[in-house]
């Protein structure tokens, strides 16, 4: 894919579930500042996924497009659907959940350099 | 804050204890992943080559729809769909038992392509350990209901 934007989306990933941790460490519930955090992520991901469609479409990268087109798009429901159901619970859960949200994230990165051909 | 185990329990109604709040909430959010991820693993492998495996993709939906059941189930929090949660943890359980063996034992017969395969090897066996973890969240909030915990779980 887009090697900067990857490494973007990873940082920024790994950054909201190391805050998610400080909070789950410190006991606290998630944060609307957290949740704004969130969708900064999911804004870079849809950029991602976006741009990497019109590059597959182009003929650039040579994914198994069915499989490709399948975690490029579920991959931007995990953040939104983790915030809105973190965001009820107003105990440290919340934040473990938002910590799993991101890290699952971050991971999902991997699988689609993997997928796209690139590693 | 100051909440610890004691503060989630307090406010809570009386009754049975809801599946999804404290560490259920986030017990439903891995279940929400799986719940996704096999649904697509599934959806992909039925729509583009389900006559190469049609067991292992048929058991891939499988395994989809029940991680689906167990989410909708966990997060509803309890009552009627208590049972359900139950059930599907069971089936989950067993599933992943038995497809981690056999895909174990004869790889050729079971090629990795279920979210079961290997213990879910492929996603760092969380599969093994997560029914595990809803039985016991399912104890859990069960034994919180107000009823002494001593009924077996097989009265549920």
């Amino acid at each position: 894919m887009i090697g900067p934007v990857s490494l973007v989306v990873v940082v920024l990933s790994l950054a909201l579930a190391a805050w998610a941790l400080w909070f789950v460490i410190r006991d606290r519930a998630v944060i609307v500042r957290q949740l704004w955090g969130g969708a900064v992520v999911e804004a870079v991901l849809v950029t991602q996924a976006v741009a990497a469609i019109v590059l597959v479409a182009n003929g650039t990268g040579s994914p198994d497009r069915a499989l490709f087109g399948g975690y490029i798009l579920v991959q931007l429901m995990i953040l939104p659907f983790a915030a809105m159901w973190a965001f009820e619970e107003r105990t440290r859960w919340s934040s473990v959940l938002l910590f799993i949200a991101a890290f699952t994230r971050a991971f999902l990165e991997y699988r689609l350099l993997q997928i796209w051909g690139s590693l | 804050m100051t909440a610890t185990e004691p503060r989630v329990t307090a406010g809570r109604p009386a009754g049975p204890a809801g599946t999804s709040t404290g560490p259920g909430r986030a017990l439903v959010g891995v279940y929400g992943v799986f719940a996704l991820s096999a649904s697509a693993r599934a959806g992909y492998q039925i729509a583009t080559k389900f006559a190469e495996a049609p067991l292992a993709y048929a058991l891939s939906a499988f395994s989809a729809v029940v991680y689906i059941l167990a989410t909708v189930a966990l997060a509803k929090g309890g009552g009627r769909w208590r049972p359900v949660a139950w059930s599907a943890v069971l089936v989950e359980l067993v599933g992943v038992l038995a497809v981690g063996t056999v895909s174990v034992l004869d790889a050729g017969e079971f090629p990795a392509k279920t979210v079961w395969s290997a213990y879910g090897q492929g996603y760092g066996y969380v599969p093994l350990v997560l029914p595990f973890l809803g039985l016991a969240w399912l104890w859990h909030t069960r034994s919180r209901s107000g009823e002494l915990a001593s009924r077996p779980v097989a009265d549920q």
